[in-house]
């Protein structure tokens, strides 16, 4: 019913909403420097009308409580861009540490790992100088002198790249309980604004929650989806849930390979965390992606130069005037027998220095022909001979006495040329089959391949359980017990490239110790092949200088990243500030700001590039539009 | 302040700073030191076209940053528009919804 009363009720309604109001501000006033607190507005709700003389008056507002002026869409852009930038951040400190290793200290030749580039240099002009007198011990001394250095660095950069990426395994290991601390809270942060505030703003809950939201984006890369109730679930950027409104996942560590590997669920999400952002995507990216790529970048110059030198060495003769056989090999370097390591194995073997094999084979000792192909290895591209094979191979136990079927695969000398080498079954009765390996006959000097040759023998489950190579007075039996072979050695001489004798062994056995060459009742096929040889197009100087540069590009890339993502966050967060925190500026005075000062970079970056392109001739000119 | 002599390097480093910083006036000053440099493009000196030249290589990586920061800003300037935009549809859904309110409250029917 309208009377005067509810006309008065209008005036004080309006004076209560006014003092609210004032309560609100002097709130903000008061928590102006709280971080993390968001700037609240009041929220004004239309009363219902009321009726004066039959007439019907609104009823002016009453105030209802206050709104924070944040905004998920900004803060969520803002959380996304800061888990770019503290990737890319934890990234390039870790890139640092790993260039530094192989950056020479200013002032200095050397650095921590001492100068590899020099080393190879130094170690090749040793045999140069060996070629003006390869009798004398001075220059025979200098030869192992730089072998060691050489290996000495190479192995210590490996060490020391390994050493990194334990502290990265930990320092990942570190994060995890920071994330699931993060993420408990964030559900029992849920669990009250849901409970308090199902359908309003829940003013520092909300802030409290905003706050562990970006803290979580710094550690882990994360997307928040919004709920029923103002409730939030968050999912790494991949998907798996960590929190579900009220309940929150717990990530979890083990052990796989030696590194720690993360699980959510039970599910192995490691490859996952390492693209996904944050410091924990940082240090899995250095720890699984770049220092990976750094050592295997070491072992094949390691595995390389040690396996050519050695293979060459061995085939000439000493100053004793004894050639490297197989059986005693006259080796420089501790002789890799598979890529993955070599770096750090790396080491020099030979004590005694008459065993240098300056002199060329079956010349005399006074001979530097050997000293010359060693130096000259320094020219050669960098390679690695194949020094073992496999292939999986069905024979069809139907076939014919006589009968033929072959595998191919493709191996490569000390000089890093390939040959196809083709392997011949011959059926020869129950469950036995002979070999014949051969490389091309265009492969030898002589012009004529020599096979080498043998037999084997399968069990009545179809599975290879003896060899017998030609020579040989007896079979062995093939497996993983003590005496059991598992594999065939195969020596090819005589190479028409000058390449140093080919020894591989043909490998018989899976990892888990199955036989890989079976005889079944079915299509004799190949079904497989793998060998550990390559071939290069670099020297290994050359090779070794275009790993740091790639490596120098790699920093120069993810350093440009970091630089525009935390621009970006700078960007950010000034718009926040503006429409979030107690601040004069408003809404509007941000975003023209942030329109003004685009549209001025963008002139003056198509000033400079205009500048750039003309003074480098570089023709066409790159736009931004 | 406007470069004196302006360097190219030191010019795109400092614009890609500005532009982290929000900073339009300092923006704008540096719009007037390009104009300086294109001047010196333009000059048949060859020495100091060499030496421009020169600056141009080294500020190659530089420019590279900028770029990336301008088009993280472009980036930011969108969701910020989206975000504008978005206000503004609920604002205007707010009011019909209030005019539609209180035209029931008014008696109509």
């Amino acid at each position: 019913m309208g009377t005067i009363n509810s006309a008065l009720s209008l005036t004080t309604g309006a004076l209560d909403a006014d003092q609210a109001a004032l309560s609100v501000v002097a709130n903000n006033v008061a928590n102006a420097n709280t971080t993390g607190y968001t700037e609240e507005t009041p929220d004004w709700q239309e009363n219902a009308p009321i009726s004066v003389g039959g007439i019907q008056v609104g009823d002016g507002v009453t105030e209802t409580g206050a709104t924070s002026r944040r905004d998920r869409v900004l803060e969520e852009r803002l959380d996304q861009q800061q888990q770019l930038a503290s990737a890319s951040s934890t990234r390039l400190t870790a890139l640092d540490n790993i260039q530094a290793l192989f950056t020479p200290d200013s002032g200095s030749s050397s650095s921590t790992a001492g100068d590899i580039g020099s080393d190879i240099a130094s170690f090749f002009d040793s045999f140069s100088s060996l070629e003006s007198d390869p009798t004398d011990n001075a220059l025979r001394e200098q030869v192992l002198s730089s072998a060691s250095t050489l290996a000495g660095d190479i192995s210590s950069a490996a060490n020391s790249l390994n050493s990194q990426s334990t502290a990265l395994d930990q320092e990942a290991s570190g994060v995890v309980s920071q994330v699931n601390s993060l993420t408990g809270a964030l559900a029992q942060l849920n669990l009250e604004i849901q409970s308090t505030s199902p359908n309003a703003d829940a003013g520092t809950l909300e802030d409290q929650r905003q706050q562990d939201l970006s803290q979580l984006s710094q550690l882990i890369g994360i997307n928040q989806v919004q709920t029923e109730n103002n409730g939030l679930s968050v999912t790494t950027t991949s998907g798996q849930l960590l929190v579900s409104e009220g309940q929150s996942f717990q990530l979890t560590t083990g052990t796989v390979n030696g590194v720690t590997h993360f699980f959510l669920g039970g599910t192995d999400i490691t490859s996952q965390l390492s693209t996904g952002g944050g410091e924990l995507g940082g240090y899995l990216t250095a720890r699984d992606v770049d220092i990976p790529g750094a050592l295997s970048s070491l072992d094949q110059l390691a595995y390389s130069i040690s396996t050519s030198v050695n293979a060459q060495n061995n085939s000439g003769t000493d100053l004793d005037g004894v050639a490297g056989t197989a059986a005693n090999p006259l080796y420089i370097f501790n002789e890799p027998t598979v890529v993955a390591g070599s770096a750090a194995n790396m080491s020099v073997i030979m004590t005694n220095l008459k065993q240098i094999a300056a002199a060329g084979a079956g010349d005399g000792t006074g001979d530097n022909s050997n000293a010359v192909a060693m130096a000259n290895l320094a020219n050669e591209p960098l390679a690695g001979p194949t020094t073992s094979f496999s292939l999986t191979q069905n024979l069809d136990s139907a076939t014919p006495v006589n009968g033929t079927t072959t595998g191919n695969v493709e191996v490569y000398d000390t000089l890093g040329n390939s040959y196809q080498a083709t392997v011949t079954y011959t059926q020869e009765g129950a469950n036995t089959w002979g070999y014949s390996v051969a490389l091309p006959a265009s492969a030898f000097t002589s012009g004529v391949s020599t096979p080498v040759t043998g037999t084997m023998t399968f069990n009545g489950a179809g599975n290879l359980i003896q060899i017998q190579p030609a020579g040989e007075a007896n079979p062995e039996t093939v497996g993983t017990a003590t005496g059991d072979v598992s594999s065939i050695p195969l020596g090819f001489t005589g190479l028409a490239d000058g390449a140093a004798n080919l020894n591989i062994g043909w490998n018989l056995l899976a990892a888990n110790g199955t036989s890989i060459v079976n005889q079944t009742a079915a299509a004799s096929a190949q079904s497989g092949q793998s060998q550990n040889g390559f071939a290069g197009n670099q020297t290994p100087i050359n090779y070794y200088s275009n790993f740091v540069s790639t490596l120098g590009a790699t920093v120069s890339e993810v350093q440009t990243e970091n630089t525009a993502q935390t621009a970006s966050v700078t960007q950010l967060q000034t718009q926040n500030s503006a429409l979030s925190s107690v601040n004069l500026n408003d809404e509007a005075a941000a975003m023209s700001t942030l329109e003004s000062s685009y549209q001025a970079a963008s002139q003056v970056f198509t000033l400079l590039n205009t500048i750039m392109a003309s003074v480098l001739n570089l023709g066409e000119e790159t736009t931004v539009s | 302040m406007r470069l004196a002599n302006p360097e190219l390097k030191e010019l795109v480093v400092e614009a890609s700073h500005a532009l982290a910083r929000l900073d339009s006036s300092r923006l704008e000053e540096l719009a007037l030191s390009c104009q300086a440099l294109t001047r010196a493009r333009n000059t048949e000196d060859l020495g100091e076209r060499t030496l421009l030249a020169q600056q141009a290589r080294e500020a190659v990586a530089d420019m590279a940053v900028f770029a990336r920061v301008l088009e993280a800003t472009r980036a930011n300037l969108g969701v910020m528009k989206r975000l504008r935009e978005l206000r503004a549809g609920q604002l205007e859904y707010t009011e019909r919804q209030a005019r539609g309110g209180a035209e029931g409250g008014n008696g109509d029917d």
